[in-house]
């Protein structure tokens, strides 16, 4: 599995206009894509993650169950 | 915590050829337009603005305004089936984050759904999100307005500048079938 950087370019500068930041690396089979909020960030503008799935899995091409999507809530 | 707090997807994709669209009217002369406006800042003025000039330059007869409460949630069903009821063509935005711009597009292909046409604006710099909604609702390639980002910190006179512009877009979405933007992913 490869990640696609240019792939990913069009969701970075999304997550950045709304100061998130992205963070993708491999894991074997899956990829752990991990989401950071910027002292700008509101709370409630990141997507839900079904729909970060969905555009991970057209940006990358892998399934979206081989998705680890980490949010901000998830480690606060 | 965020898939149990915010999931206005309703579920898995769901399998589509492309955009379930209302029919159009072929004039906005005389008809009830329906602002749907999100609790982002100079949302509602925006909204405002468009309608004031629809009025005024394509002599619709009234507006029906409402406020989300959420930022990240559809539409409420009840709120839907009044406005389906009151209004004959909608408008919804603005879509300036990345959940409100997908929850204003499921909102848009709700209401076309429901019988009723219906015209989104989203800040451009979403697009990425609002067309994962508009694929995980099935209906990929869903058109929708875009304004430049960002649209909170706009004074009044750039709301309404930027309304000035989104304006024949709008119109146009609202009076004639839309092409479906490209599909990608």
């Amino acid at each position: 599995m490869t990640i696609d950087e240019t792939a990913l370019s069009g969701l970075r500068s999304t997550l950045a206009a709304d100061d998130y930041r992205m963070a993708v690396a491999e894991a074997g089979d899956t990829v752990e894509v991990t989401i950071t909020a910027g002292p700008a960030a509101c709370d409630d503008c990141l997507v839900p993650k079904p729909i970060m799935r969905n555009i991970l899995h057209a940006a990358l091409g892998v399934p979206e169950d081989a998705i680890v999507l980490v949010y901000p809530a998830d480690v606060s | 915590m965020f898939e149990a707090m915010i999931d206005p997807t309703g579920g898995p994709a769901a399998a589509s050829a492309g955009p379930r669209l209302a029919a159009r009217p072929a004039r906005l002369d005389g008809l009830v337009v329906g602002l749907v406006a999100n609790p982002k800042k100079n949302a509602e003025p925006f909204l405002d603005a468009v309608g004031e000039l629809l009025a005024a330059e394509h002599g619709t007869a009234d507006v029906v305004r409402t406020r989300k409460t959420s930022i990240t949630d559809p539409i409420p069903q009840a709120t839907l089936d009044e406005l389906v009821q009151r209004c004959d063509v909608v408008l919804i935005g603005v879509g300036d984050c990345g959940s409100c711009s997908a929850a204003a597009v499921a909102d848009g292909i709700a209401f076309e759904a429901a019988g009723v046409p219906a015209a989104v604006i989203c800040s451009d710099a979403f697009r990425v999100s609002a067309d994962a909604m508009a694929r995980v609702q099935g209906s990929p390639g869903y058109t929708y307005v875009t304004t430049p980002h960002p649209v909170a910190p706009l004074d009044a006179d750039g709301v309404r500048d930027r309304a000035r512009t989104a304006l024949p877009e709008l119109v146009g979405l609202l009076t004639e079938v839309p092409v479906p933007a490209a599909v990608s992913g």
